[in-house]
């Protein structure tokens, strides 16, 4: 599992560039799974903080949310604004990407 | 207040692409709403949990940050939770794109 996602990391990679060059703050790729980090520009500490409250915890309770709401129906994407910043959560089918901007 | 509500639900309505408007009290039970009446307590419910939580995880990260609106897009549509002192709103909108 962790090596298919370090592939698709590799392959990303100029998308990195790219997304990190523009007003973002920083990333964090996390396994889905397991719950660790798989790739951050952020130190380690604050990235295994991100990734468990806002990843695991607020986008499993929103996906929930959105299917006691309507089964069939499932979350795309997650923005949540917040007075300093903004995080945008894509929950994927292995990993979940979040970004800081 | 309670005309200008008024107006600009109904102008917020016509916009194209929204489906629906939920306007819920402190304790999410709605005020004003656009869609019936289960769904709209449904909607409520639901949203009240996720603003009490979604500001429990910003202040988590950061004691000094606030949670101020989250957008939730799902396939089908995309849902705007904006809380406020005595009160949440949520909109419904087509996303478009």
């Amino acid at each position: 599992m962790n090596r298919v996602l370090e592939d698709v990391i590799n392959k990303n990679a100029a998308n990195t560039e790219r997304i990190t060059a523009e007003n973002t703050l920083g990333y964090v790729v996390s396994d889905n799974t397991s719950g660790n980090v798989a790739a951050t520009s952020f130190d380690n500490t604050s990235a295994q903080g991100i990734v468990k409250h806002m990843n695991i915890l607020l986008a499993g309770l929103v996906q929930s949310a959105v299917r006691d709401l309507d089964p069939s129906n499932s979350l795309c994407y997650l923005r949540v604004l917040t007075r300093k910043f903004e995080y945008l959560v894509a929950p994927e089918e292995l990993f979940t990407i979040t970004v800081i901007q | 207040m309670s005309a200008e509500v008024e107006e600009m639900l109904k102008r917020f309505q016509n916009v194209k692409n929204i489906i629906g408007i939920v306007i819920a009290d402190y304790d999410g039970i709605p005020i004003k709403t656009t869609l019936e009446n289960v769904q709209s307590v449904h909607l409520a419910c639901h949203m009240h949990l996720l603003t009490e939580k979604a500001r429990q995880v910003i202040l988590d990260l950061d004691a000094t940050n606030e949670f101020v609106s989250m957008r939730m897009r799902t396939s089908y549509f995309e849902m705007i939770l904006m809380p406020s002192d005595n009160y949440f709103i949520v909109v419904l909108q087509n996303p478009g794109d």
